[in-house]
């Protein structure tokens, strides 16, 4: 029998993960208000290690207090933390899953601010307001931006530290990184704005930092929206398309990075990431909790809360997805980019079929897949294919309810249909409070052995 | 206390906007104000200029009385006008606070106390304002006393004797150019004669009722004013009818009225026994044969316009004067004369005039109701010149043009209309212009009818018919009523021979009859 492409590992430069599937960055407020991590995070990323993922890029990691996205996820701002973060990779090692760590600042999309943040602008690239939430900003200056690239050189030795297995730059989905690429963001007229290689330099100088101050054999992978797509509020700019992104993975690949994320979008969430349903009923319950981080919040939240306001909304949301498929949504931009590039390519988008993902490694679209929801609904998705099927029993049904109680609720999955009750919705959406876990389940193999990292 | 600073950057920003939007909010909110302020006035307004309600009675003589026409819409003055007006013009009023100077009727309530509005004076409310002004009543209402000292008797349907419409429509025309109808003066007497006004209100009278009034006064004026210094004043109990209406109704100047057609004041006629008139020539002159054409013509008169006018209540009066019987003549006369003078009567007079029986008046005879020509009758020619042909084309042309309404019986004749003498006793003085004050003197020769008469006294003359009419001198002011003067051109006591070379036992049978009438 021939081998199935999805458990062959995947060697990068400085990495080799045991099969193709990788937990994308996703996660919830799990953590202390300080940053601090908590057993919950522990426990959340065991659940896709023991189902079998090869490696877990951990949900975006604040480098800085004022680069949170959301108050009450962990960060990675102080040195002190380097032991719990040590404690989360030792857990996930046990199954023999990686943790690649996605660095990451908010920039201006900062969707609750917490104590922490609420009482200034976020620093972005512009000082104009975030589109989707009205976010408030300021445009950095350039002597903080060398401290934006000092933090993220900092946060990447001390994922070093903690002994993870590499780091992955959040340079996709509307965060900071995005912010300088998109020429839909970025108004600026130093060097940081204006062409593309100006509006990259962030990102570069950031690269090379890291590089400079963790060496050259630590796994630095970069994710990228291959097109920002940014007009989703519809008198916006669209911003970069393929070919701006194709360039910057290039420079990424020559200032040393390791291996490329490919998302879409610039915005998150964003019609196209994660695709799927937008389920009013879910946000008009959870949309509250953001009310007060933006200027533009309020406006939509009557936008979700009353029946006759949703298609004004409805309109601008799926406007986008028209003639595009669910799994595999940037897969033809993952090819063109894998082109481009030596480094191997990870793509993100709605993937759960295996047949899919086999066909989509071997025609040479991506060299492995980055999976956040499908995971969510089937921890053990790996392992069930790994069984034999090709789709779980019980598959992801892409109605976004995951995402759209973030903000308020824990993470995990919210379609009752999935579930034989309400109960029992809950009870598995609380099981990663457990304060003594006892994660029976057994460290997969992948069917052939996995060689030592 | 303390503005307590805002907790987040979003608040701080938020209130910054909301400090730099207060300006336009606050613009915004005073239009909305403004525009809601507009439409609640508007409403107001709409709903106010839609009132036309008028004072409704179920009585018909008290229909008769006050019931609207119509006039009081197109032509009337405000009621708080019409209060306040003794009170600004003591002189004209004889110092009184109501009408009688000018000879207005009152009725006491049931406490006895004196109504507020004299009998033909109806009220309609119009726009919120109550509006008075004439109807059919107001010339068709008059009095007798049997003697002197006698209890004054109210008659529905007899001419008003006692009115003296020429000197109340001077001084309606004049008072609209005086200064004591300025608001200044104006609101607060009406506040003295009871008007109970909010500031608003006072404000909508100030500034639209009041002068919306005294621009029609003056317009009326301008119109009326030059003919009426033009006339001799009609004297009580008579009316010019078709000169106003030239000027007023079709807007005609004084210098298109031809000389001649200028001294058209006749007496107001009886209104009792409608129905037996009917097809007869109506008019003291028989220019029309319709009812109902002649009632509209004198609603016309007392101020409704083809727009205002209130058909309804006109066919309502008209339905009871149908049948309106004149009180029975109180003349105590020899029966034996009498009925030797019904005898003479019916011989000479029955033909045209009908004849009185017993019980009731009968409208019968070959000329009864039929024009003569005034070539025979040879009375004065005033009231029949002042209807012209080239008015009755217009009047048939312009007014009620297009409705039902339609004027189409008018004629113009050549000379005056037999009448019926239903009611006789209370119809003096006599002729067309009233200008024989007994049935004695009608049956002289004109050289000795009295040349001059007082006018105005409501006391009968059970001896000669008619009312008490002493000789008076011209140009003088007699102590009751006026000086009526048969040398004024359309006063002439000419004519009408029928009857003056009897004997005078004859004619003494003949008056001991026609008292009965």
């Amino acid at each position: 029998m021939s081998q199935d492409v999805i458990f062959t590992p995947l060697r990068f430069r400085n990495l080799t993960v045991k099969n193709r599937i990788f937990r994308s960055n996703i996660s919830g407020k799990f953590d202390n208000e300080d940053g601090s991590l908590t057993q919950t995070r522990v426990n959340w990323e065991c659940k896709f290690a023991a189902g079998g993922v090869g490696a877990i890029i951990s949900s975006y990691v604040p480098v800085l207090m004022e680069g949170r996205i959301i108050a009450g996820y962990a960060t990675i701002h102080r040195d002190d933390f380097i032991p719990l973060w040590e404690r989360l990779g030792a857990a996930v090692h046990q199954y023999g899953c990686k943790y690649i760590m996605q660095l990451s600042h908010s920039g201006r999309q900062m969707d609750i601010p917490g104590v922490h943040n609420s009482h200034r602008p976020a620093l972005s690239s512009t000082s104009r307001k975030e589109s989707m939430h009205g976010f408030l900003c300021r445009a950095a200056s350039k002597a903080e931006i060398d401290q934006l690239v000092a933090a993220f050189a900092a946060a990447a030795w001390r994922a070093r530290e903690a002994g993870l297995d590499g780091i992955e730059l959040h340079a996709a989905n509307g965060y900071l990184f995005t912010q300088f690429l998109s020429s839909g963001i970025n108004d600026r007229t130093d060097e940081y704005g204006g062409p593309l290689q100006n509006r990259a330099r962030f990102l570069l100088e950031v690269i090379r930092a890291i590089r400079a101050r963790v060496g050259r054999d630590f796994h630095l992978q970069v994710k990228l929206s291959a097109v920002d797509r940014n007009n989703v509020i519809p008198w916006e700019k669209k911003g970069n398309v393929l070919a701006d992104t194709i360039q910057v993975a290039r420079w990424c690949e020559s200032e040393g990075v390791d291996a490329l994320h490919v998302s879409t979008g610039s915005l998150f969430p964003h019609p196209l990431n994660p695709p799927g349903d937008f389920s009013f009923e879910t946000i008009a319950t959870t949309y509250d909790a953001m009310i007060s981080s933006g200027v533009d919040t309020f406006r939509n939240f009557l936008l979700f809360r009353y029946r006759a306001l949703r298609p004004i909304f409805r309109w601008i949301w799926f406007r986008m997805k028209k003639g595009l498929p669910v799994e595999g949504v940037s897969l033809e931009e993952a090819r063109a980019i894998r082109a481009s590039v030596s480094v191997p390519v990870l793509n993100t988008g709605g993937y759960q079929t295996a047949s899919f993902i086999r066909a989509g490694i071997e025609s040479g679209a991506f060299d492995g897949v980055a999976i956040a929801r499908s995971l969510v609904a089937n921890n053990d998705l790996v392992r069930q294919w790994a069984m034999g099927r090709d789709l779980p029993e019980r598959p992801c049904t892409y109605c976004n309810k995951c995402l759209l109680n973030a903000p308020k609720n824990p993470m995990g999955c919210y379609e009752l249909a999935r579930f034989p009750s309400r109960e029992a919705m809950v009870d598995e959406l609380m099981t990663i409070y457990a304060t003594r876990p006892t994660l029976n389940m057994p460290p997969v193999s992948a069917p052939q052995v996995v060689q030592a990292a | 206390m303390a503005d307590e600073a805002p907790v987040t950057y979003v608040e701080s920003e938020l209130r910054r906007r909301r400090r730099l939007l207060l300006p336009a909010v606050i613009v915004l909110a005073l239009l909305v104000l403004i525009g809601l302020i507009a439409i609640v006035l508007g409403l107001a307004a709409a709903k106010r200029t839609s009132i036309n309600r008028p004072a409704v009675y179920s009585d018909i003589v008290s229909h008769f009385e006050h019931g609207s026409i119509g006039a009081d819409q197109s032509s009337g003055v405000p009621f708080w006008v019409w209060q306040a007006l003794p009170r600004l013009f003591p002189a004209e009023f004889d110092g009184r606070l109501d009408y009688r100077a000018f000879g207005f009727l009152y009725r006491n309530d049931a406490g006895g106390r004196q109504e507020r509005l004299p009998i033909g004076i109806s009220s309609r409310n119009v726009e919120g304002v109550d509006l008075v002004w004439f109807n059919c009543a107001v010339c068709h209402t008059g009095t007798y006393r049997t003697s002197e000292g006698a209890q004054r008797v109210m008659v529905p349907g007899m001419p008003s004797n006692n009115l003296n419409l020429y000197g109340f429509i001077r001084f309606i025309l004049d008072a609209g150019v005086d200064e004591r109808l300025k608001p200044d003066r104006l609101i607060p007497a009406m506040q003295q004669a009871g008007a109970n006004l909010g500031p608003i209100e006072r404000q909508i009278w100030r500034f639209v009722v009041i002068p919306r009034m005294r621009e029609g006064f003056i317009e009326r004026r301008s119109r009326l004013a030059p003919f009426l210094a033009e006339q001799q004043p009609w004297g009580p109990g008579r009316v010019d009818t078709f000169n106003p209406y030239k000027l007023v109704q079709m807007d005609m100047l004084l210098g298109a009225i031809a000389p001649e057609e200028r001294h058209g004041a006749s007496d107001f006629p009886s209104i009792f026994n409608q129905k037996p008139r009917e097809g007869m020539q109506l008019h003291w002159d028989g220019n029309n044969s319709s009812l109902a054409e002649r009632n509209l013509s004198a609603a016309l008169g007392a101020g409704v316009t083809p727009e205002t006018v209130d058909h309804a209540a006109i066919e309502r009066v008209a339905a009871w004067l149908g049948d309106l019987h004149p009180p029975r003549s109180p003349h105590q006369v020899d029966p034996a004369a009498a009925e030797r003078g019904r005898a003479l009567y019916m011989n000479a007079c029955a033909s045209c005039h009908g004849f009185q029986a017993a019980d009731r008046y009968v409208f019968e005879g070959a000329n009864l109701g039929k024009v003569e020509p005034n070539s025979r009758l040879g009375t004065d020619p005033g009231r029949l010149d002042s209807y012209t042909e080239a008015f009755r084309q217009r009047q048939l042309t312009e007014l009620f043009a297009g409705t039902p309404f339609q004027f189409r019986h008018f004629v113009k004749t050549d000379g005056y209309a037999n009448m019926p003498l239903d009611g006789l006793w209370l119809r003096g003085p006599y002729l067309h212009n009233g200008s024989v004050p007994t049935l004695r003197d009608l049956l002289a020769p004109p050289a000795a009818r009295p040349a001059a008469f007082v006018r105005g006294i409501d006391v009968i003359d059970g001896k000669n018919g008619g009312f008490r009419s002493p000789p008076c001198t011209p140009g003088t002011r007699p102590a009751q009523g006026i000086c009526y003067d048969t040398t004024i051109p359309g006063n002439g006591n000419g004519g009408h021979l029928f009857g003056t070379t009897l004997p005078p036992a004859q004619k003494e049978d003949l008056i001991a009859y026609l008292l009965t009438f």
